[in-house]
């Protein structure tokens, strides 16, 4: 049986301090192993991306994270229409994604909007970074910190939290993303970042659930992660009373999630909250 | 089976890029014609995992070819070209067929079949890219980046760069819908008089997996794929293993090197998100 996706999508984006202005359309066709991926010749009609404002928000992280240096910076925002075997659909996404760097210790940020929260508190905590430390007993994660984690955890089913997916969107293969446990692969959904790829089976829009909501505010946080999250190892920057320095933390138990959330681009999406850990 | 086209043009416009997948059909035909004799190569490899890509590009009126050949045997891989693939496979074959039984130990280190070249790669190449400063380089090592064509990827003349000294001068993408930055082409290494004796007892590099520069850290990583422990006159096979060590001490441990560049089966590079295949070129090298 034969399988068409179709992608017709805008992006601009902003990277190494050059804007690019991308219009591209292309299907994939797979026939059981079979993948063959190539541009359809047709114009994209789709609404307009603001390259000015991906511009004034690279400018503005460039603004906030000073005195830190900027490693890599990629800031987008762009449109897309799907169509996969009859079924259409479209999303606009925008994204950043940050490396800054201080002395030796280097910093991640991923948003999956312009909101420069995250940032600016990592950058405060960079720019005061002592050396690194144990981790302490207790510490409460950052929502983009557990974000991060979250993709990680699927196949570990940490005691007493409750991994979900949660609804939202269409998958690579035109079938909508609703709310179930995460239990054990395969996966329900697929996921496609581009018409030039296979699509893979992934969760969508992760979400921890623990009956203990309390976040203890007064111990130690994990403002943001300082290298790719590794199984359960976590490399962060911690916060603590005015001081800031890096750790390495194993997660052995999530002891409380917050009920707030946000959305990050990490997997196939990952809703990160306030976490204890 | 995987089949991809991709093409497109990108336009610059001051500080910004528009770019969209209009076609060009010359540069479709050359790209046919250079994917059929791929094909062609990858067929008469056989027993192996081949990916072939062929592109051609245009910067005002020069069109610049390529084909890069990635054959793989035995979870082992060699980036090559239409032109070598039979070549390269055939020592691939024979390097994978011997069972791989002994660990890795600290002993001197000796550079076979141009794979010296990745080790510089990395630990000046990237390091170049990144405007590092300055280590303490042998004075008989010569390291340059030499493009085989005569435009970069935004149309400026392409010139040898001297990478102990400068950044690689060329501006090279992946592909239309990519940001150009100045990457490496062809790194060709040279020595003048750093002839070395053999250490009786040493480690023997034939094929180097990946590698890594860290920038922040100025630290590099090298993933070998296939070596040998000489002792006693005897070799035997070592299990893969990393070399992982700040670029000063990569300067410090250069201890000679012998004959011409050798041609190493090429690399594809991966910086920012973009790949690209990087000629390599290097004597036989030893590092203590």
């Amino acid at each position: 049986m034969s399988e068409i996706y179709r992608k017709r999508g805008r992006v601009a984006r902003h990277e190494n301090g050059q804007t690019i202005l991308v219009e591209e359309a292309g299907e994939a066709i797979e026939i059981g192993r079979e993948f063959e991926a190539r541009p359809l010749k047709e114009t994209a009609e789709l609404p307009p991306v603001d390259a000015g404002a991906v511009e004034r928000v690279a400018r503005e992280i460039g603004r906030i994270v000073k005195p830190n240096a900027i490693e890599r910076l990629i800031v987008s925002e762009g449109v897309a229409e799907h169509e996969f075997n009859g079924v259409r659909w479209s999303e606009s996404t925008r994204r950043i994604h940050l490396s800054i760097a201080h002395r030796d210790f280097r910093l991640l940020v991923d948003r999956g909007d312009f909101e420069l929260g995250d940032i600016e508190r990592a950058a405060r905590a960079l720019e005061n970074v002592q050396a690194e430390r144990e981790p302490p007993p207790r510490i409460r994660a950052r929502p983009n910190v557990s974000a991060a984690l979250l993709p990680s955890l699927p196949t570990i089913a940490p005691p007493n939290v409750e991994l979900r997916q949660m609804a939202g969107g269409t998958d690579g293969k035109g079938a909508p993303v609703r709310e179930e446990p995460i239990t054990a692969p395969p996966w329900t959904n697929w996921y496609r970042p581009s018409y030039r790829v296979r699509p893979v089976r992934m969760p969508f829009n992760l979400r921890a659930h623990c009956e203990i909501k309390v976040i203890d505010a007064d111990v130690p946080e994990a403002v943001a992660i300082l290298a790719p999250v590794d199984g359960i190892v976590m490399r962060v920057l911690i916060a603590d009373r005015g001081i800031s320095y890096p750790a390495t933390v194993r997660i052995s138990r999530i002891d409380a999630v917050a009920d707030e959330v946000t959305w990050y681009p990490y997997g196939a999406g990952a809703f990160g909250a306030s976490m204890m850990l | 089976m995987e089949r991809l086209l991709t093409h497109g043009i990108a336009r610059h416009r001051g500080r910004r890029i528009e770019a969209s997948d209009e076609a060009d059909s010359e540069l479709i035909r050359i790209c046919d014609q250079l994917m059929a004799a791929a094909r062609e190569a990858a067929h008469a490899v056989g027993d192996a995992r081949v990916r072939a890509v062929a592109s051609a590009r245009r910067a005002g009126a020069v069109v610049v070819t390529e084909t890069t050949m990635t054959i793989t045997m035995h979870h082992v891989s060699i980036v090559t070209s239409a032109e070598f693939a039979a070549g390269d496979a055939a020592i691939l074959r024979d390097l994978v067929a011997t069972e791989t039984n002994m660990r890795y130990r600290k002993l001197p280190v000796v550079w076979r079949n141009g794979s010296a070249a990745v080790l510089l790669h990395e630990a000046i190449g990237h390091a170049a890219e990144h405007d590092a400063p300055p280590v303490g380089w042998p004075a008989w090592l010569r390291v340059t980046d030499e493009p085989s064509y005569p435009v970069d990827d935004c149309g400026g003349a392409t010139r040898r760069s001297d990478l102990l000294r400068e950044r690689p001068a060329s501006l090279r993408r992946e592909s239309f819908r990519d940001i150009p930055l100045q990457r490496m082409s062809t790194i060709v290494v040279r020595q003048e008089g750093a002839s070395f004796s053999l250490p009786e007892e040493r480690i023997e590099v034939h094929l180097v997996a990946g590698g890594n520069y860290d920038p922040l850290l100025d630290r590099v990583t090298v993933e070998i794929a296939v070596a040998d422990l000489v002792a006693r006159g005897r070799k035997k096979r070592l299990r893969p293993f990393t070399i992982h060590e700040s670029r000063q001490e990569v300067a410090r441990s250069l201890a000679g090197a012998t004959g011409d560049p050798i041609r190493y089966p090429g690399v594809i590079c991966s910086r920012e998100g973009q790949e690209i295949a990087v000629g390599s070129h290097a004597p036989v090298m030893l590092t203590l």
